[in-house]
């Protein structure tokens, strides 16, 4: 669509200045979801279409007849968001005009309700752009668990109570359910590591086909954290492997950051109140898990994590700890 | 029918204030109601929260456009919505302020009863959760509901949600809040804002393209039309940029939710405290410490 550039060395100093998601919109203060599409409506530019399923972003970016994003915006209903974007992309065909359609999903619309349209229209090779903005649970309606929402996490759908506290079970890998779609790109995104995070925006913008982008996005009121804290959560989410960036193009996935070394996920529960429920056998279940997906993902290029002893190639168990696993 | 509606911030428990004065009515032997309203907005947005009180019992189920007492959990609120829009004359008003009654404008002249219930809440409950303190400030500002109800209410409703503890301190908030308040006549200097209000019906909306930007009533509509929702007005603190300090790293900028910090020409940046919520990310983000978080709503 543009002139080619060298992405590779692409960094935030490349980012246009050009807003299309404008102030005024009414998210929480230190809201994850406004930085994320703050910036990627900056990278994508003014030939862009939106559309935007039932979520938070739909309730704090356009308030009828009023709207945050300066570019075409379109709402329908929860779980189309890869149906509606196809709508859009064949209108445009046939018209003969060009621009991103971007669909920019919350986790509860892209894992759990979402789901068959984003896998048809993967499937279809339909030439958009999904975004999945991950804040790991139904937080426009309550804070609500949804497959997103990680181990031991307190919502009100599972709450800390005397036998047990929070999900029982780990988060759903999303990205291995789109990237068995093999399609032509996906890539995973921190707003903490924004460099990254441009050069892989603006490669989905280069590659043609379907695109899934899949972000971290903190939420400050579900997540029971401090509004400032929100790009230090999801820096330490990468850190200490609850979080991990790499990218796909056409089934060959590649990591795009490896962090120096593995911090204890204890320092990333301790920023939210949504984990303050958990217990010391549960911390451990989790840090195991995550030392055995650490190890699925990085191997032996960095350096080790405290529980190294996980490092069989069996599948991750979704149930708990991996010692029991399948 | 005694009717009550509380503006407040999301965060500072206008509900749960509604709840208790409800409670409290209801141990006097009085019938009531209480239930919020909020819109799409979010925390440090504005909320709307009421209660009715009455002998018998009360099958209205609307919202409250005309009370007998208005209640104001934050001061500024005056600025940014039209609270006192159907206050009856004869009715009062509570609102929690440093300010004497007779130096408070709240656009009618009514009797008010002020309260620096941010203080009283920092004292007593170190978080600014201004609902007891205020419940306190109502008890004095009518003649039905007594302190010692509310304190029983407060009692009851926190002890069962936050245990003892809480349930004690925030008794003690309402009384000493009851002990200060100040009762007297407000100013009316300011006019009372009017929202511009407008939807448009289907057959004045174009079918089979995007709305464009347009002016309606002197509301603008239609993509980027948000701007004109000032949001700067929910912050509590606000960020201070030096910009001696500052070695352009553009960390602040990509970081900030609200796009309020604007990248000049020179990778220096500008702050548009119109719209800043003061989450303070701006200030943990800086590794140079070129911004500092100050309390207030303030702007340079």
């Amino acid at each position: 669509m543009s002139e080619t550039k060298d992405i590779s060395t692409m960094t935030i100093k490349d980012v246009p200045n050009k807003d299309y998601f404008l102030w005024g919109h009414g998210a929480c203060p230190g809201c994850g979801v406004a930085i994320a599409v703050k910036n990627i409506m900056k990278l994508l530019g003014p030939e862009t279409i939106v559309y935007v399923p039932a979520s938070c972003l739909v309730v704090f970016g356009a308030q009828y007849p009023t709207s945050a994003f300066e570019v075409p915006y379109l709402y329908t209903a929860f779980e189309n968001t890869a149906a509606v974007a196809t709508g859009i992309r064949s209108a445009m065909k046939r018209r003969g005009k060009k621009a991103y359609v971007v669909g920019l999903a919350g986790d509860g619309g892209t894992f759990d309700i979402g789901l068959q349209a984003l896998s048809g229209a993967a499937d279809r090779n339909e030439d958009i752009i999904y975004v999945c903005l991950d804040n790991e649970a139904y937080m426009n309606t309550g804070i609500q668990m949804s497959g997103a929402t990680p181990f031991g996490a307190w919502t009100t759908t599972s709450p800390a109570g005397k036998m047990i506290s929070g999900k029982r079970r780990h988060k759903k890998d999303i990205d291995h359910i789109v990237a068995a779609h093999g399609i032509p790109y996906q890539a995973t995104l921190s707003i903490a590591h924004w460099n990254d995070f441009v050069r892989k925006v603006e490669k989905a913008k280069q590659v043609d086909g379907f695109r899934f982008l899949h972000v971290l996005t903190p939420c400050v009121p579900g997540w029971r954290s401090q509004a400032s804290k929100s790009m230090e959560i999801a820096r330490l989410a990468v850190e200490t492997g609850m979080w991990t960036l790499y990218e796909a193009e056409k089934g060959e996935s590649s990591l795009t950051y490896k962090p120096k070394k593995m911090e204890p996920v204890i320092e990333y529960l301790k920023l939210q109140g949504r984990f303050a429920f958990m217990n010391e056998e549960d911390v451990n279940t989790l840090q195991r898990w995550l030392c055995h997906k650490w190890w699925l993902h990085y191997k032996d290029e960095v350096e080790a994590p405290p529980c190294y002893i996980y490092r069989a190639e069996k599948p991750l168990h979704m149930d708990g700890d991996p010692l029991h696993g399948a | 029918m005694y009717e009550v509606r509380f503006h407040g911030r999301g965060g500072q428990g206008a509900v749960m204030a509604a709840q208790t004065l409800a409670e409290a009515a209801v141990l006097e032997g009085y019938h009531a109601q209480a239930f919020p309203y909020f819109g799409a907005e979010r925390r440090g947005a504005p909320v709307k929260a009421f209660a009715r009180i009455d002998k018998s019992r009360i099958t209205l189920k609307s919202q409250i456009y005309n009370p007998d007492m208005l209640v104001l959990l934050d001061e500024t609120l005056p600025e940014i919505e039209p609270v006192a829009e159907g206050l009856k004359p004869e009715g009062v008003a509570v609102v929690n302020t440093a300010m004497a009654p007779e130096e408070y404008d709240l656009g009618i002249s009514v009797v008010t009863t002020t309260v620096d219930a941010t203080t009283i809440a920092f004292e007593k409950l170190k978080a600014p959760i201004v609902n007891t303190a205020i419940l306190g400030a109502m008890a004095k500002a009518q003649d039905f509901v007594s302190l010692d109800s509310i304190v029983k209410a407060i009692q009851d409703k926190f002890g069962e949600r936050l245990g003892p503890r809480a349930a004690n301190l925030n008794s003690d908030a309402a009384r000493v809040a009851y002990q200060s308040a100040r009762t007297g006549r407000c100013k009316a200097v300011r006019p009372i804002l009017q929202k511009p209000q407008w939807l448009p019906d289907w057959d004045q909306m174009p079918i089979g393209v995007t709305l464009p930007i347009t002016q309606v009533e002197g509301v603008v509509i239609g993509p980027g039309s948000a701007w004109q929702n000032l949001v700067g007005t929910w912050r509590t603190s606000s960020p201070n940029y030096d910009i001696n300090k500052c070695i352009r790293c553009l960390r602040c900028w990509w970081s900030c939710p609200e796009g309020t910090i604007k990248r000049q020409e020179d990778d220096h940046m500008k702050f548009d405290y119109r719209y800043c919520k003061g989450c303070g990310i701006c200030a943990q983000i800086c590794p140079v410490s070129a911004i500092d978080m100050v309390w207030g709503v303030k702007s340079w």
